[in-house]
């Protein structure tokens, strides 16, 4: 599974960087997001609304993210 | 430096009834009006004219009425003036100002969910308590189920922050006190309404001496402004139709944008929009180039770095957000340049990540 680490950076930042990773995925597979940012779990939660993906908070700092 | 033509923040001139009015109480009205000289009993007696009026625009009993001169204070004594020890319950959604969550924080907090819409997700109790009840949230503008919420709390106190409207139609039947805020009436800012309705059961929560239920620290100039200003205030329904016309538009013309909360369950005056892939800060930037002042509640605007709470309790988007304010006098003309910058700053920016 392809790690993501976006620690470090400031919305919309982390957001966009797992948009642009999960382009290359297909429906069912999955990513992890490192994000140490406060905003990334609640965006990450809406993001997962608006783009029909599934989000899933494993950590404080670690999303896994799979693409429908 | 680009010229502002449109103001779209919370913030907006006095209206000019009030501005000439602040100017003529500054010189009518500068004297002490506790004291017995003459022109502190004019002063008392412009002060007395002024709480009347107040009376009669927000249907306060005069006895109910405090003037505060910091009007954040008003979110600790409207609640804490109730509050018998730490133990004291107090609920609040968690769409409620951050005075008012860090006032609870300080007794026995109740945080309520609200849902995607800011509808709080009423869970009946029959606990006593203090239930601080947000009429209309500032940063959204969605409306409170008032009625139900008083009426699936029947045991607990209710402390009402009115800071966002003068509009007394959307109070509930039941309540023990009502904060309000003069900017939410194109006011001046600095004073602040207190209505204490239980005022067997609201005591001062302040260290004091004597019988003062608030400090009386406020300026006399400014409240008189501020009845002028409440005064001419009218309801904004007229707003509506503008507000509908720019949400409408950009859900158009715009992909991937959050909208928060429904028109029909808001303040007609208020809307936010989040739109995802992009920074907030920039956006501000963005639109201000253009001529177009907004507000924003995304992180990167905030002094902490922290997302709206507001936002985030939604599940709303919290980054690319602005909020755009209607005030009276804006026209259709005005919205229509604002929806073209908003489309065409959006577009610019997510073109460039």
């Amino acid at each position: 599974m392809k790690i993501i680490d976006s620690r470090g950076k400031r919305c919309p930042i982390p957001i966009i960087e797992c948009a642009q990773a999960m382009c290359e995925l297909v429906p069912g597979e999955s990513i992890e997001l490192l994000s140490d940012d406060p905003a990334t779990l609640p965006d990450l939660l809406a993001w997962g609304r608006m783009t029909n993906n599934f989000v899933e908070a494993q950590g404080p700092e670690t999303f896994h993210i799979t693409k429908k | 430096m680009v010229r502002v033509t449109g103001n779209f923040v919370k913030e907006s001139p006095l209206h000019p009834k009030a501005q000439a009015a602040l100017a003529a109480a500054f010189d009518a009205g500068w004297a002490d009006p506790k004291k017995l000289s003459q022109v502190a009993t004019r002063a008392n007696r412009m002060r007395a004219e002024a709480i009347e009026s107040l009376a009669q625009l927000l249907s306060l009993r005069i006895d109910e009425i405090e003037v505060l001169g910091e009007p954040l204070l008003g979110h600790y004594l409207s609640i804490a003036g109730f509050a018998t020890g730490a133990s004291t319950n107090i609920f609040y959604g968690a769409t409620s100002r951050s005075e008012i969550i860090a006032t609870a924080r300080s007794f026995t907090p109740h945080e309520i969910a609200v849902g995607l819409k800011g509808d709080i997700q009423i869970s009946p109790s029959t606990q006593s308590g203090i239930f601080a009840l947000q009429i209309a949230n500032g940063e959204t503008g969605v409306i409170a189920q008032s009625q139900q919420i008083v009426d699936a709390y029947p045991n607990a106190l209710i402390a009402c922050d009115a800071t966002t409207t003068p509009d007394i139609s959307l109070l509930p039947n039941r309540w023990d006190s009502a904060h309000f805020d003069s900017q939410s009436w194109a006011g001046p800012a600095g004073i602040a309404i207190l209505g204490i309705r239980n005022s067997k059961l609201w005591k001062n929560p302040f260290p004091h001496i004597g019988i003062k239920r608030v400090p009386q620290s406020y300026s006399l100039p400014l409240l008189l402004s501020s009845v002028v200003a409440l005064e001419a205030w009218r309801n904004q329904s007229e707003l509506r139709q503008l507000n509908q016309s720019l949400r409408a538009r950009i859900a158009k013309e715009v992909h991937d944008c959050d909208i928060a909360g429904d028109l029909d369950e808001s303040l007609p005056s208020i809307a936010s929009f989040s739109f995802l892939y992009c920074h907030g800060e920039e956006l501000v930037r963005a639109l201000a180039l253009r001529g177009f002042d907004v507000d924003s509640g995304s992180a990167c605007t905030s002094d902490d770095l922290a997302p709206s709470h507001v936002l985030a309790a939604m599940g709303v988007l919290t980054h690319g957000n602005i909020r755009i304010t209607l005030h009276d006098g804006s026209t259709q003309d005005d919205i229509d340049a604002l929806a073209t910058a908003i489309i065409e700053s959006v577009a610019q920016l997510r073109a460039q990540r």
